[in-house]
């Protein structure tokens, strides 16, 4: 089996300072990759400079389509644009900055349909209450503006706004933060449900180990822009090797 | 077949003034086809640590690990999930309990990752519950809420309803009552005459007796320490 992402030596720089260096990377369909470290490790860097948020300054970047592997950083930026808006996807930790709050619910979850060529109203429709419904929001909010929803409903929104498409790849930042244990346990199952039946394969951003334990098949550990320590999730969680990951796993506090 | 060879084992304490704990220095094992493996030895002999490291939770630092001769390798993360989903099962000592999921689906899981026929899954779950006597009326709730023994029937059934080759378990009856020991001991056997690699921690004299268990008192292997 071909890994759907492959990242090669990527590196990005914020003028003199590291952001993140020599980051690899290898996602196979299905698989849910994780990346932990301390706010300021470079876990976001990374994530928005393999999904096409940011441009790093080198390494390679292949996608794999099926038909063809796209080297993601070579080409054009109007293919570019296709490609985010139809075989990848973002999940902001912040679910305003990944919707239209001025746009309804079920316009949200229509854009990237119609942005690969959907028109017809009904099955547009009929699509939209398929994904309320697997997201667990009720059909009678599909008209009503996403700023009338609590944080949980819009993170869950975001979620089928960019499934809607069937991505191939998706990328999430902190998906969970900020939101009170009962929502995130919520929308920890929904990912979970969703990862099994449609195959995903997931880059999850999160600083909480138990949420990676949960999802992640494959974790990366980063401090000061670089990965100190990669591999299989439960491995890296259960003997840690590097100091850092050793003082990371020790400092998660028991229930 | 699970082959330990050479194997060498320490913990390596960073952060703890770089204290090394030498688990094993040469560690040789060998589970038959058809064969149940009790590892006895008191608590912090590395039992566990065992069924950890062929199950690649835990790393080695020296040796080999085969299973139906496919290496465990850490350099290859998904070559392990593979062999996770296809040969190796384990069942663990307690629950990992997922907010929110339903007994019945954490029992499906580990059938729906090979069988994606729903119904079909959903029977062979419902069939195990039963035979495990966790009562119908809790098959739709999170175990979050269960007694510890039942909790544990949960897990031996998301463990041992599929068939597979090899198989870990980490003192899966231990608080279980008599019955229902006796109930699991005998879904252990099956496995083992269907012919899978069995090796586990029992830490009752009766339940090893009962599984007819090669025991093997980890402190009396030669050399292992």
């Amino acid at each position: 089996m071909q890994p759907i992402l492959s990242v090669h030596n990527l590196n990005k720089y914020y003028g003199n300072q590291v952001g993140c260096k020599n980051m690899n990377l290898t996602l196979y369909p299905g698989e849910v990759v994780g990346v932990v470290g301390e706010s300021g490790s470079g876990k976001t860097t990374f994530i928005n400079s393999i999904s096409g948020n940011l441009i790093p300054d080198s390494g390679k970047i292949l996608i794999e389509t099926g038909n063809e592997t796209i080297d993601f950083l070579e080409i054009s930026e109007s293919l570019k644009r296709l490609l985010i808006r139809t075989e990848l996807a973002f999940v902001h930790q912040n679910p305003r900055d990944g919707l239209r709050l001025d746009v309804s619910a079920g316009g949200n979850i229509s854009e990237r349909l119609m942005s690969i060529g959907q028109r017809n109203y009904g099955n547009i429709r009929q699509t939209i209450f398929k994904w309320l419904d697997k997201v667990e929001i009720d059909k009678s909010r599909v008209d009503d503006f996403p700023r009338t929803f609590s944080g949980g409903m819009l993170q869950r929104l975001q979620i089928a706004k960019n499934l809607v498409t069937s991505p191939k790849i998706i990328f999430m930042d902190e998906p969970t933060g900020g939101l009170d244990v009962s929502v995130q346990a919520k929308i920890l199952d929904l990912l979970r449900k969703l990862v099994r039946e449609l195959n995903l394969s997931v880059v999850i951003v999160s600083h909480d180990l138990a949420v990676i334990r949960l999802l992640a098949d494959k974790i990366i550990v980063m401090k000061n822009g670089e990965a100190v320590e990669s591999g299989l999730c439960d491995q890296v969680l259960d003997d840690p090797q590097h100091s850092y990951t050793q003082l990371l796993v020790s400092s998660v506090l028991q229930v | 077949m699970i082959e330990l060879n050479k194997i060498t084992k320490k913990f390596t304490l960073h952060n703890q003034g770089k204290t090394n704990i030498l688990v094993f220095n040469n560690l040789n094992l060998k589970i038959n086809p058809g064969e149940i493996v009790a590892l006895t030895g008191p608590s912090g002999v590395g039992k566990s640590s065992i069924l950890k490291m062929i199950y690649g939770n835990y790393v080695f630092q020296s040796g080999q690990i085969k299973i139906n001769n496919h290496n465990i390798d850490h350099t290859y993360p998904r070559n392990i999930i593979e062999l996770r989903k296809n040969i190796i099962g384990y069942v663990s000592q307690f629950l990992r309990v997922i907010p929110r999921v339903p007994t019945i689906e954490i029992v499906m899981e580990p059938l729906l990752e090979i069988n994606s026929d729903q119904d079909e899954v959903r029977e062979k779950a419902e069939k195990i519950l039963l035979k495990l006597n966790i009562d119908k009326n809790l098959w739709n709730l999170s175990p979050l809420t269960f007694s510890g023994g039942e909790q544990q029937r949960v897990n031996v059934a998301r463990g041992l309803i599929r068939n597979y080759p090899c198989l870990l378990l980490d003192e899966p009856t231990a608080s279980l009552d008599s019955v229902n020991k006796d109930i699991v001991l005998n879904l252990i056997n099956e496995k083992k005459d269907s012919g899978s690699s069995i090796i586990g921690i029992f830490h009752d004299e009766y339940s090893r007796k009962y599984l007819n268990a090669r025991e093997i008192d980890i402190t009396k292997i030669p050399d292992a320490k």
